[in-house]
């Protein structure tokens, strides 16, 4: 990934250099609203718009239910311990993936012509002006240390009513094979985590 | 590349690093990490997983991740490697019979295309045990003279103590902000 993204990237910016738009002419009414339109004014819409779609998107029960089936799967692996497991490093992953994969065909539904190689060239563009809480989502959803939290609240949310279901049980068996799991570095349920 | 990776390669933030800090199991390195945050250091078991703290310096957001060095673990260090600004290898300089190894294993990191660019400092730790080697001496047995591809910098130290673990992070700091930062 990350020479390849690398590449991207430079040749993003390096197109940027020469002050000439490269643009996608392959799609025919795109082509012709733009020439109409003369450029920046059309073109900042367009990304406001797709800002502004991606601020729908998340705020969308059906994006809080992805997420919540995501954390309903792995919240288990997660313990509050400060020494992390390499597992939380492929569950992450495979969460940034999901997230934009979501994203990228949503965005493909309500945008027809929407391209996402277009969309970060023009995250390019401004990336001196990228304000907003929009733009500090969108990083939290890769920051690491934000996912373990959000991991162990989902988790501290569930443990939580598990003992209230629980009263008047007593819970020692339980505490007993958790902290026979907690000694191993490893995950040993949930599928695709794969050491190297 | 997804949106997400996208945003954040784009969006970090200025003067802050990412400090990878690698070496054989029991040279000290989660010592060292929690010998910086001011942290208890007297019930340190081995790191099975890893650690990740994030310290000001001098100006600098500092995320400094600290991977388990045991030999099984090893293959997860490159999991590790993505958007790395500096290498910090620290060594047992008291273990004279892991010398090879731990030069083996540095050698193999120096060649990693993900960490081309990244800055190299060596600790050589526990310089406060008796029969430790010097830093010149480590120098020697990890050849590190043949290091052309990277900045690099051999600090010795104790994480016990504390001693000269300031002047090693600054050099760092120093030599990642003359790489980078001067470039805006």
């Amino acid at each position: 990934m990350s020479s390849n993204g690398n590449n991207h990237l430079q040749s993003a910016m390096d197109s940027n250099d020469d002050g000439i738009e490269d643009m996608d002419f392959s799609h025919g009414d795109h082509f012709e609203e733009e020439d109409l339109a003369m450029g920046a004014s059309s073109k900042d819409s367009g990304f406001d718009s797709v800002i502004g779609h991606i601020e729908d998107i998340i705020m969308e029960e059906s994006f809080q239910s992805t997420q919540n089936g995501f954390l309903e799967k792995y919240y288990t692996e997660f313990e509050d311990t400060e020494e992390n497991k390499f597992c939380y490093t492929d569950i992450h992953k495979e969460y940034i993936s999901l997230i934009e994969t979501y994203l990228d065909s949503e965005l493909k539904k309500r945008i027809p012509d929407f391209s996402m190689p277009e969309f970060s060239k023009q995250l390019q563009e401004r990336r001196k002006e990228l304000e907003g809480e929009i733009f500090e989502i969108l990083l939290t959803f890769s920051d690491f240390m934000a996912f373990k939290e959000m991991l162990l609240d989902y988790k501290a949310d569930k443990e939580g009513k598990t003992i209230d279901l629980s009263g008047g049980l007593t819970v020692m068996p339980v505490q007993e094979k958790l902290s026979l799991d907690g000694d191993s570095p490893f995950c040993v349920s949930g599928k695709s985590l794969h050491g190297p | 590349m997804g949106l997400l990776t996208i945003l954040k390669k784009m969006k970090q933030k200025e003067k802050e690093v990412r400090l990878l800090m690698l070496g054989l199991d029991n040279a000290g390195k989660t010592t060292i990490l929690k010998k910086f945050n001011g942290e208890d250091i007297d019930t340190i078991s081995p790191t099975l997983g890893f650690n990740i703290k994030t310290l000001e310096h001098r100006g600098f957001k500092l995320n400094i991740w600290d991977v388990g060095g045991q030999k099984s673990l090893r293959s997860y260090w490159r999991n590790y490697f993505e958007s790395t600004d500096a290498l910090i290898w620290v060594v047992d300089s008291a273990d004279r019979m892991r010398l090879n190894d731990c030069k083996k294993e540095l050698h193999a990191l120096l060649v990693e295309e993900r960490l081309a660019g990244a800055t190299l400092l060596v600790f050589a730790n526990k310089q406060d045990l008796p029969g430790s080697l010097t830093a010149k001496e480590i120098r020697e047995a990890l050849d590190l003279d043949s290091i052309k591809t990277h900045h690099w910098l051999i600090q010795d130290c104790s994480a016990v103590t504390g001693d000269n673990l300031l002047n090693g992070m600054d050099w760092v700091v120093n030599d990642i902000a003359s790489r980078i930062f001067t470039m805006d």
